[in-house]
């Protein structure tokens, strides 16, 4: 016949569970508001670096932060997790978008059971927020960007752009503002070529002597896609770039910071929470970030950091 | 006490726990969310139920899965075809996939492991051809997301799906002379051959079933998530296996129950689910999947092994 005595075994299992939570849970509602918070993908240094500055936010506000997010590329677990936060009721959920139009359906849901709903670092549909904390305007990135490599030019001549891959909806809004800033204000510099690393080191590596073969007067080449996408972010994070910028190959590394970013959205789900972020609102006190400016429904981080050979040694992400 | 019972007994302590330490675990409306989220993986291991219990193994399901939510996107909007002409030809898409699992098992011999495994390489590619992996299809009219997303009174209409799909199985597999037939080719193959049993047939039958059910998961997985995209249900076959397995039915055939995979299915969405409400990380879940299959089917063979001496 076949027994079990598996029920035991499942119950002790299941208990043990219940002590992991013993430690660290109790409380919530009460002390303070509950702000979920989630990341594109878990594992993704890029998105560790944010939770650091979201912690230090937290703790400013006393509020408690719950971070969980996927840990794969299923792309059905960033909404089975908004689902589970909203049964479970929180106050405010803030997400870096992976896919807009998968999850703008649960975040509308979020939104009729009255949880305020923010996104960060990538957005969803406008209609399916409160607010969305942008690190950077695409025109801040080219205006940043450009400025980099018309000093470096000295104003004239060719440049290369090595992209994400020649699809990513993030990088073609960059690179249209970067050909609106070149035709504005540096007439005399030209755009050249635009290949793809498709994320990945070694196939920018590939590309880019690639280009310099085919473009022996290309002085700079402008590598928007590592810290572009945070999903292949790493490639473009400090530690990554710092022995180039010590070597004087690489002159400088632009990206918002991302432990701002994390701070920042804490501080946005918080004020619109607590109702003091609403429609009309043109600035957010942000802790330590000071007054932030607030444009529409987006919260701007500002313009992106550049990160020089003189100052990379401040940052350890 | 059977397995099933067994298995039983630990859905009703597991929700008891998270019933005790969960956020609004215990609600009507948390129910429906664990349907929702499991009803597409708990079509395709009810697919699969009767063929593991042929002693075969399919594990093209979830790429199929996505291929047909593939084809449901371009029929739909790049052909242009209605909503419900769309869902029909991805639903024939899962029966041809199957069709050609069937094929390639009952008519050339060829092991399942190897064929399905050859299949889900197929499909998933087939689908990110078709798309360049980025393509991805939303907007589906709202009479159509009602079935991933509405409620009939307080039943998600998923459920109604899931619950047809579960009592026809069961009466293939528990009611009917196929499920005998079923059982005894798990058995031995050899052995219903020469009892004059059309293995062939049988074998390839169960192969189209749990093709089908990968096309009418699609839709309930695209009418879910409101998108249909070359990466959908990755990973959902092996879920669908260890609900299967974990439900008692034997990867060496011959033995299992519809009932046993529904109980399977329930304990594992029920564990997802109670994890997050009790704020615990939901990697946790995939330790506690594993403890729980390897002390549940340990305990079944150690019991097993004793009742034999």
């Amino acid at each position: 016949m076949r027994r079990l005595g598996g029920g035991l075994t499942l119950l002790a299992l299941v208990l043990g569970a219940g002590a992991c939570r013993g430690g660290g849970g109790a409380g919530g509602t009460e002390q303070g508001q509950t702000i979920a918070m989630m990341p594109k993908n878990k594992g993704n240094p890029y998105f560790a670096s944010c939770r650091t500055g979201a912690e230090e936010a937290a703790k400013e506000l006393k509020a408690r932060l719950l971070w969980d997010g996927p840990t794969e590329t299923d792309p059905a677990k960033q909404n089975e997790v908004v689902e589970a936060w909203i049964t479970r009721g929180v106050d405010v959920i803030a997400v870096s978008v992976e896919n807009k139009e998968a999850i703008s359906t649960v975040l509308r849901k979020a939104r009729s059971r009255g949880i305020k709903v923010i996104t960060w670092d990538a957005d969803t549909e406008p209609d399916a927020r409160d607010y969305f904390v942008n690190q950077a305007t695409p025109r801040g990135i080219a205006e940043t960007l450009t400025g980099h490599a018309a000093r470096l030019l000295g104003g004239k001549g060719e440049f290369a752009v090595i992209t994400a891959s020649l699809t990513a909806a993030n990088q073609n809004e960059w690179l249209r503002q970067i050909r609106l800033v070149l035709a504005e204000r540096y007439p005399e510099m030209k755009l050249v070529d635009v290949r793809p690393s498709d994320d990945d080191r070694k196939r920018a590596f590939e590309e880019t002597q690639t280009l310099l073969k085919v473009h022996p007067q290309v002085k700079v080449v402008m590598a928007i896609c590592s810290p572009a996408v945070p999903g292949a972010s790493e490639a473009g994070l400090p530690n990554d770039a710092r022995p180039y910028l010590k070597d004087g190959v690489l002159d400088s590394a632009v990206l918002w910071n991302t432990k701002d970013l994390g701070y920042l959205t804490v501080y946005t789900a918080h004020a619109v929470a607590s109702g003091a972020l609403k429609p009309g609102v043109s600035s957010l006190p942000a802790g330590r970030l000071g007054a932030v400016k607030v444009e529409g429904d987006q919260v701007i981080l500002g313009t992106p950091f550049t990160f020089t050979k003189d100052n990379v040694d401040q940052f350890h992400f | 006490m059977t397995y099933e019972r067994g298995l039983a007994l630990c859905l009703v302590l597991e929700i008891a726990l998270f019933a005790s330490i969960g956020w609004n675990f215990f609600t009507a409306g948390n129910a429906g969310e664990i349907v929702r989220a499991s009803a597409e993986i708990g079509l395709l291991a009810l697919a699969l139920t009767p063929v593991i219990v042929t002693g075969g193994i399919d594990l093209s399901v979830g790429s199929l899965l996505g291929l047909c939510a593939v084809v449901l996107g371009v029929t739909w909007r790049d052909a242009g075809w209605p909503i419900t002409v769309a869902a029909a030809a991805a639903v024939v898409a899962g029966v041809v996939g199957g069709g050609l699992n069937a094929l390639l098992v009952a008519r050339l011999g060829i092991p399942p492991l190897i064929v399905t495994l050859g299949t889900y390489s197929l499909f998933r590619g087939l689908a990110e051809g078709a798309t360049a992996g980025v393509k991805n299809y939303s907007d589906f009219p709202e009479s159509f997301l009602f079935l991933g997303q509405g409620r009939i009174g307080v039943v998600p209409s998923q459920l109604v799906v899931l619950v047809a799909a579960a009592i026809g199985f069961w009466l293939i597999v528990h009611r009917m002379a196929v499920g005998r037939m079923l059982r005894a080719i798990g058995f031995s193959p050899d052995g219903a051959r020469y009892a004059g049993l059309p293995v062939g047939r049988r074998l390839g039958s169960v192969y189209l079933l749990s093709g089908m059910c990968a096309g009418v998961a699609a839709l309930l997985y695209v009418a879910r998530l409101g998108q249909a995209k070359a990466d959908a249900g990755t990973g959902f076959e092996l879920m669908a296996i260890t609900a299967v397995i974990l439900g008692g039915t034997s990867i060496f055939g011959g033995r299992g129950s519809v009932g046993g995979t529904l109980l399977g299915l329930a304990t594992l969405a029920v564990l997802q689910n109670g994890l997050r409400l009790a704020d615990l990380p939901a990697e946790l879940a995939g330790v506690v999947t594993a403890a729980l299959l390897l002390a549940a089917l340990g305990a079944n063979r150690v019991l097993q092994g004793r009742s034999r001496k």
